[in-house]
């Protein structure tokens, strides 16, 4: 199929910078990420847009670390088990980030991606920081 | 359409990040390797010579037992063994982008209420999280660091402390079955000990008995750290001797968090997820709102400021979320332009203190130097790892925000405090003592533990929350005031120096490790640094009335919930509070401090030498109470002046920075934080009889005269402008 593209088109948009929203330690070392807007992201995304994003990611992390029933039947049954049964079950952790990975692509593909940013899943990162990566906008007009 | 797949910055499918090869060493399997032989060769015997009797005698329930009890500590072995204890990848560089000369070694945040220092990891590139450290046997960042283990011959961490505590339980009753079985059947048999069965019963009964000690001995110490939510790492470095640690939830809690929470995921080794999602401008964008169209239009890029700008909106970022109860700070200049761009990197938003630049050094508070030549001659080594904990501290006062004293003051008390503790410890050897592992010299662990208490490390603990949070101030000026007595080289010795810098971290990688073994050697110091004082803050001095004039702020703690800081706002209503207090009380004062109210008010022009000189006492502020107050101009108790710099006293007392900061809101100003700290506090303390302002301190915000009859008040706002309120 014949097609035109411009170079423009075929270029892919280069990385203007990235932004790290670091964790949030106030509560311990339970998994946080600050949910304070960087002042970087205030031309392309809105406030709470972001900030809905990171609660979310905080919410499901809290999740992950909850200590409830379902954990503890899970360390129960590993202990029976020699912990073979690590071998062929997911931990519940694991289910959860694997939710966590679905939902930032999610966000990514309707949210950031017609914006310009990225975000990478933080654990990739050690569960340190979320990376929002931010894209060089080459339309005209954008002034940034 | 071609678009650009973001699976191409996240570099594509990755393996997992690599570390480097380290070279094979044999040496470090020998530990493992005789653990294990021990283990398994001692029960196979057991089994085979022992147990075959105890079976036909008793029942054959026992060896069953005994069986279940050997395979839970095999396997509670193997995954404390093989088992990732949670391995930090190494920072990518896009992470730290910055200047590295401008960064700080260390980080402080909050953990509730309680100020911890994160330190700058120059192998992994990036600030350790809390409770992490780096390990020099295994070379790597490690997730709630306990220690690591020669006899597993792994990090013990966030991962696998479970299995690690689990295989110590089961072992001490393995070794506890063996040993007692063994001693049933040698009982039994005592007319036949020469046979081969007894003799090799024998035999695994001295093993068992040899190694029970050491290993119920850190069973024991484990328990205790598992109650108190303590790692191995904080017991043993002494991090929360005397104060509290943020880190617990209660001893169920701890327990359960140990035993019963799911397991932890690794970062290594993961694969990375191909993003597929395509990234393609046009983008969409969210309106300008006006304020910012007018901000792009007065931004004239300032760019010297750019650090100091980037630690105070990370420091607005750390407060933020917690102060949203607290009237705003007054506008920072810095912060006019909210439009200004700010290159932002990983560090930079968790900066709490603005780095360094050369021209701070000269607002450098003098009491650094002598401590820096101290440490300088005497620990060498670890100036370069030293924090920076008062090089920011100029910075601080030029940023003069409300919560920058939140982790200065905390830094810097770290730096009083923790001074005189690391010396102290440092001086005495560290790491004499420690927990050996099982089976380390017999009596190792009892041995290591009595060290450990008999060495009597002062190391800086964290203080209660609830110090910080009401009495915060009061503790500040306790531990200036104990401070004060020591010798105050050795405050600095955590490096006050131009070179804590991650640069020079960089350069000089030091891995600190806890690994048993490693105690013996002196490592790097802890990352924790907290704003701790070795008194028991509950004690406040109790020779001053409660309207004391003594700079300390708790005097209006009960109405003015201070919460670790004040904003300049509440501490105007300070201000105005200890008037109302110090003229009802005034009659309690103490002629000495009496003395202080009037040494109030040298001429304004006076002020900045002033400032300078008392700056330079600051250190002595109970020595120089004395005499100073003779010396003093003879205002009158009753004068209000407008100008006077502080007086000494009340600011060298709330040498303790943390709540007498408040409001350090202003422009770049000579004031230190010491005396800039002490100005409120005296002018807190002063308010009563006189309000020592400064007007060549507008970076003190708020601070109120009166007068005697109370009819007007005059506040110093920032930027030097004065306001007369009437009241």
């Amino acid at each position: 199929m014949a097609e035109t593209h411009s170079l423009q088109d075929l270029q892919q948009p280069a990385v203007s910078s990235k932004v790290f929203v670091q964790r949030d330690y106030s509560s311990g070392t339970i998994c946080r990420f600050q949910t304070k807007f960087p002042s970087e992201l205030e031309s392309r995304l809105d406030k709470q847009q972001f900030e809905e994003t990171i609660q979310a990611l905080n919410n499901l992390y809290a999740e992950a670390e909850k200590l409830g029933g379902k954990s503890y039947l899970e360390g129960c049954l590993a202990c029976l088990t020699a912990y073979t049964i690590f071998l062929c079950m997911e931990t519940h952790y694991e289910k959860v980030l694997k939710k966590i990975a679905r939902y930032i692509k999610d966000q990514n593909e309707k949210i950031y991606a017609p914006r310009g940013l990225l975000l990478t899943d933080p654990i990739e990162r050690g569960l340190r920081v979320v990376e929002v990566t931010i894209f060089e906008d080459r339309s005209i007009g954008s002034g940034r | 359409m071609p678009g650009f797949s973001g699976g191409g910055v996240g570099g594509g499918v990755g393996g997992p990040a690599s570390a480097p090869p380290r070279p094979f060493r044999p040496s470090r399997y020998v530990p493992v390797s005789a653990a294990t032989t021990f283990l398994v060769g001692s029960t196979t015997l057991f089994f085979c010579f022992t147990c075959p009797w105890l079976s036909e005698y008793f029942s054959s329930v026992i060896p069953i037992y005994n069986a279940v009890i050997f395979l839970f500590t095999l396997a509670n072995f193997c995954m404390a063994t093989f088992m990732d204890p949670g391995v930090f990848p190494r920072a990518e560089e896009d992470e730290d982008k910055e200047d590295d000369f401008r960064a700080p070694l260390y980080k402080t945040v909050e953990i509730k209420g309680i100020q911890v220092r994160m330190k700058w990891c120059s192998t992994c590139r990036f600030y350790r999280p809390p409770r992490c450290s780096h390990c020099s046997v295994c070379d790597n960042c490690v997730e709630d660091f306990d220690h690591h283990c020669p006899w597993v011959n792994n990090c013990i961490g966030r991962r696998n402390y479970r299995y690690f505590f689990l295989f110590l339980l089961s072992l001490t009753t393995h070794i506890i079955d063996v040993f007692g079985f063994g001693l049933v059947y040698v009982l039994h048999h005592r007319q036949q000990l020469d046979t081969p069965h007894a003799a090799v019963t024998m035999a695994v009964m001295c093993v068992a008995g040899l190694f029970f000690v050491p290993v119920a001995g850190l069973t024991g110490f484990h328990i205790v750290l598992v109650a108190r939510g303590r790692t191995t790492n904080e017991q043993v470095t002494g991090k929360f001797r005397g104060g509290v640690n943020p880190f617990t939830n209660g001893c169920l809690r701890n327990i359960s968090h140990v035993l019963c929470s799911s397991q932890a995921p690794r970062y290594m080794g993961r694969w990375r997820s191909q993003q597929a999602v395509e990234v393609q401008p046009p983008f969409l964008r969210p309106p300008l709102t006006e304020a910012q169209l007018e901000a792009k239009i007065l931004d004239n890029g300032i760019q010297n400021d750019r650090h100091s700008t980037r630690s105070k909106s990370s420091l607005d970022q750390m407060e933020s979320q917690s102060a949203d109860a607290e009237p705003p700070p007054p506008p920072k200049p810095e912060l006019r332009y909210p439009g200004l761009p700010r290159a932002d990197t990983e560090e930079s938003s968790l900066l709490t203190e603005a780095p360094p630049t050369p021209s701070m050094y000269k607002y450098r508070p003098p009491f650094n130097s002598p401590g820096r030549n101290h440490t300088a001659l005497t620990h060498p080594n670890k100036m370069i790892r030293g924090e920076s904990l008062d090089s920011p501290s100029p910075s601080i006062l030029q940023s003069s925000r409300q919560p920058s004293y939140r982790s200065e003051p905390s830094s810097l008390d770290g730096a009083t405090v923790v001074g005189g503790g690391v010396g102290v410890r440092r001086g005495g050897g560290e790491r004499g003592e420690g927990p050996g592992g099982p089976g380390g010299t017999a009596g190792g662990v009892l041995g290591g533990m009595s060290g450990y208490s008999l060495t009597g490390r002062s190391y800086t603990s964290y203080p209660s929350s609830l110090v910080l949070s009401t009495g915060g101030s009061r503790s500040s000026s306790l531990r200036s005031a104990h401070t004060a007595h020591n010798p105050l080289t050795t405050l600095q010795s955590e490096g006050t120096t131009d070179t804590s810098y991650k640069s020079l971290a960089n350069q000089t990688p030091r891995n600190g490790s806890l690994s048993y073994d490693s105690l013996l050697t002196p490592s790097e110091s802890p990352e924790f640094e907290s704003a701790a004082h070795e008194l028991s803050p509950q004690k406040p001095r109790a020779p001053f009335p409660s309207a004391t004039i003594t700079g300390q702020p708790e005097v209006v703690s009960p109405s003015s919930p201070l919460q670790g800081y004040t904003s300049p706002f509440l501490s105007a209503q300070i201000a105005q509070q200890r008037e109302g207090q110090l003229l009802q009380g005034s009659a309690t004062f103490s002629s000495p401090h009496r003395a202080y109210l009037r040494a109030v008010s040298p001429p304004p022009s006076s002020g900045p030498p002033e400032t300078q000189h008392l700056l330079q006492h600051n250190q002595d502020f109970s020595s120089s109470r004395a005499p100073r107050n003779p010396s003093s101009s003879s205002s009158s108790p009753g004068a209000r002046s407008l100008e006077p710099p502080v007086s000494p006293p009340p600011r060298g007392l709330s040498l303790g920075k943390s709540l007498s900061y408040t409001g350090e809101a202003g422009p770049q100003h000579k004031p230190r934080p010491a005396g800039g700290g002490t100005v409120l506090g005296g002018g807190g303390v002063g308010g009563g009889q006189q309000a020592p302002q400064s007007t060549s301190r507008p970076v003190l915000a708020n601070h109120t005269s009166s007068k005697p009859g109370g009819g007007v008040k005059k506040v110093t706002g920032v930027g030097g402008t004065t306001y007369e309120i009437s009241v």
